[in-house]
């Protein structure tokens, strides 16, 4: 068969069927698995591990074909689309079979849909591993025969039964008959495919109550009112901790690599302009920067793991209440936690927000969430500014608890902003009922997460670090000249600094800080790496000082300082945030408005705490 | 009575759903078990008025007070 016209294949099943793992495990793709309904939207593809002459489609997860809101019409349409066109070669519909009378009221529609469009379909009892353990059967044979179509018993996790898809596909035919087990008419009342699901479960899926008890035990535990309401803080804390305490060693082991890279690089080039650009440019820039991704790989890798092992979506019914104040829903919850790690795929998260009005509250919080991006730049400023002492007798130290209380400041501002314009009209203020699955507990699968936090980690560094790249050299070429270094006040980079260095003179900040934050516009990483150029160009005796060493001996006060981190904590720079926002919106309107208001209120929010500073101090 | 009231540990059949839901939410309850003459129990009742646990078939959902009181139980 010519490449150009592979069998496709498509993958349709409701969310958390565990139909991203499996196109994974068929595909070696690295689409995101996530234990949370709904979280995947746009349709993967990928050619088969097995035979590159088969290529798997992966349709967004949805709850029926008959789709109630927005978001989930495209999703029903899209599959609608492929079948109509004939571009599809069959059907693969994922069912959980641990909860098979749910997947079978799913699994009924897309036969209907197959059997009206001549489609060939096989349906995956998907899970099957779970069953096994448990040693429930499932009676895949008794169910092929009922349904007339093939039945197969398969595990996304462990691989059982994916040997045996390819030859079930190709012997697949379209279903002829709507299934109608007591030979009454056919009609497409709910509640009688309702009574075929419930009757075919009951006849052939697995009998017992087994894994609901389990379930249920540990929301017992995790929904308590106390006990539930500690864990969630501990887990919170813990998640908050993992960051600092894991990613450290690694961040100074990319630290001290980079060190001896550089010292080993800088030996051999004599001095002059090409070592200048060397040590200022590549490691003070762009090794500013690298030594913070060690802990976007962790915030990656720990958030996706609450998110595998069903516990968000238990974070989501313990804050529903809470989060209803401020005029958000439990739901927002998710994508709010999300932009922790990255505003990026929190705002795709928010996609889980089924009332528009709420979706929109969530995306004004997002931008005000304290991502890993500022990380960097409040780690920088704490160091420099937070001596790095421990306080009540050595149990906290000072640094942990400013960064700790810059992040509250930046969850405070995002509730805040919500609950205030929620207040200003009636429409935002509805509600929407609140209906969510619980999904089962599970343990987290560890190679789909890393590979994930991986890509994230890799996607930072070459889409983040392209920009950043730029930036550092333009700003290095301006810093550096006409007069080679020599003098940085009178480089043309000075000469624009001064330029705008009355906006930021308030707040005592002189012009290298200026073109710092406008840079960090592009994205709030580049402020570090362009100051570190700065600073660098600067700097005549190339001996290595940590940068926010350079910042205190720059002399800098503390109320800059603290007007530099509130500022940070606000303003929304970065334009990946900005533009998938507009793409998720369908329109610039929103970016533009929050990035207006939000440079606005970070402005004077800085201003502010200044001038508090000052006084205090 | 409402799917509300119900306490943790207890189940009933639902009789209707309110007149004053809407179409597409009666249209999804449904097809995720919720119709009259199914049989839901009430798996956990946080309090503070969370959302409660319904389980309906082997599937939980979690539900808040605005629409579990619009499906009538007897
Ligand atoms: N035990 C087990 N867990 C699975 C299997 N397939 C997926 N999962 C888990 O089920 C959850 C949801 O999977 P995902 O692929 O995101 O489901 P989707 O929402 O249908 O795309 C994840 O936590 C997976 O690790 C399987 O075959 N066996």
């Amino acid at each position: 068969m010519p490449p150009s016209s592979p069998t496709k294949i498509a993958l349709i099943g409701s969310p958390n069927s565990g139909k991203s793992l499996l196109f994974n495990r068929l595909t070696g793709l690295n689409q995101k698995v996530a234990n949370f309904p709904g979280i995947t939207v746009d349709i993967g593809a990928g050619r088969s591990l097995v035979d590159s002459s088969t290529e798997y489609l992966d349709f967004p997860g949805v709850y029926s074909l008959k789709a109630i809101s927005g978001e989930e019409k495209l999703a029903v349409d899209s599959f609608d689309k492929a079948l109509d066109t004939g571009h599809l070669d069959a059907v693969i519909c994922v069912v959980d079979a641990t909860r098979l009378e749910k997947g079978l009221i799913f699994a009924l529609q897309v036969l209907e849909a197959c059997r009206r469009h001549n489609m060939p379909l096989l349906i995956a009892a998907n899970m099957s591993d779970v069953l096994e353990l448990h040693k429930i059967p499932l009676d895949t044979h008794g169910l092929a025969a009922a349904l007339k179509v093939p039945v197969l018993s398969i595990s996304g996790k462990t691989g059982i039964g994916l040997e045996q898809i390819p030859s079930a596909i190709a012997s697949a035919t379209a279903p002829t008959e709507a299934y109608a087990p007591t030979g009454d008419i056919i009609t497409s009342d709910d509640a009688l495919v309702h009574r075929q699901a419930q009757q075919l479960a009951k006849q052939y899926g697995p009998k017992g109550d087994l894994l609901i008890n389990a379930q249920t035990r540990l929301d017992r535990f995790f929904l308590h009112s106390w006990v539930g309401g500690i864990s969630f803080f501990v887990i919170m804390y813990l998640l908050f901790q993992s960051i600092f305490t894991w990613a450290a060693p690694i961040m100074d082991g990319v630290e001290s690599l980079l060190q001896v890279i550089a010292d080993l690089v800088l030996a051999r080039v004599p001095a002059g302009m090409a070592s200048d650009f060397i040590a200022d440019a590549m490691f003070g820039g762009i090794g500013a920067f690298l030594v913070f991704v060690p802990q976007i790989f962790v915030l990656t890798l720990v958030v996706g793991m609450l998110e595998d092992s069903g516990y968000l979506a238990r974070a989501a019914v313990i804050c529903h209440k809470p989060l209803r104040v401020f005029g958000l829903t439990g739901k927002s919850f998710i994508p709010m936690l999300s932009s922790v790690a990255c505003a990026i795929p929190g705002v795709y998260a928010a996609r889980t927000v089924d009332s528009p009005c709420k979706r929109w509250l969530t995306y004004l919080a997002i931008p005000l969430m304290p991502c890993s991006a500022r990380l960097p730049v409040y780690t920088l400023l704490i160091a420099a500014f937070i001596p790095a002492q421990k306080a009540l007798g050595g149990l906290i130290g000072w640094q942990g608890l400013a960064m700790f209380g810059i992040y509250v400041f930046g969850i405070i501002c995002a509730l805040l902003v919500t609950a205030m314009v929620s207040r200003s009209s009636a429409e935002l203020r509805s509600d929407l009922p609140f209906v969510l699955e619980m999904p089962p507990y599970r343990l987290p699968s560890w190679r789909p997460l890393l590979r994930n936090a991986w890509n994230r980690s890799k996607h930072f560094v070459t889409k983040a670090g392209k920009v950043i790249f730029i930036v550092t050299v333009v700003v290095w070429l301006l810093g550096y000249f006409p007069n080679q270094g020599a003098s940085l006040g009178d480089s043309w980079l000075g000469t624009l600094g001064k330029w705008i260095e009355p906006v930021f003179a308030p707040f005592g900040l002189d012009w290298k800080y200026g073109v710092a934050i406008l840079t960090s516009f592009l994205a709030r990483e580049v402020f570090v790496g362009t100051l570190g150029t700065l600073f660098g160009i600067e700097d005549a005796d190339e001996n290595f000082v940590s940068l926010s060493q350079q910042i205190q001996d720059s002399g800098l006060p503390l109320s800059s300082g603290a007007a530099l981190l509130v500022f940070f904590a606000i303003a929304l720079q970065c334009v990946s945030t900005l533009a998938v926002m507009a793409k998720e919106t369908g329109s610039w309107r929103l970016p533009t408005q929050l990035f207006v208001s939000y440079s606005i209120f970070a402005y004077l929010a800085a201003l502010l705490t200044y001038q508090l500073v000052e006084l205090l101090v | 009575m409402t799917l509300w009231d119900l306490t943790q540990g207890t189940s009933a059949t639902i009789s209707a759903f309110a007149g004053s839901i809407e179409a597409g939410y009666r249209t999804r309850l449904s097809e995720l078990g919720f119709y009259p003459g199914e049989t839901i129990a009430c798996v956990m009742a946080p309090s503070l008025g969370a959302p409660k646990l319904y389980r309906v078939n082997n599937t939980v959902y979690s539900l808040d007070d605005s629409i579990a009181s619009m499906i009538e139980i007897d």
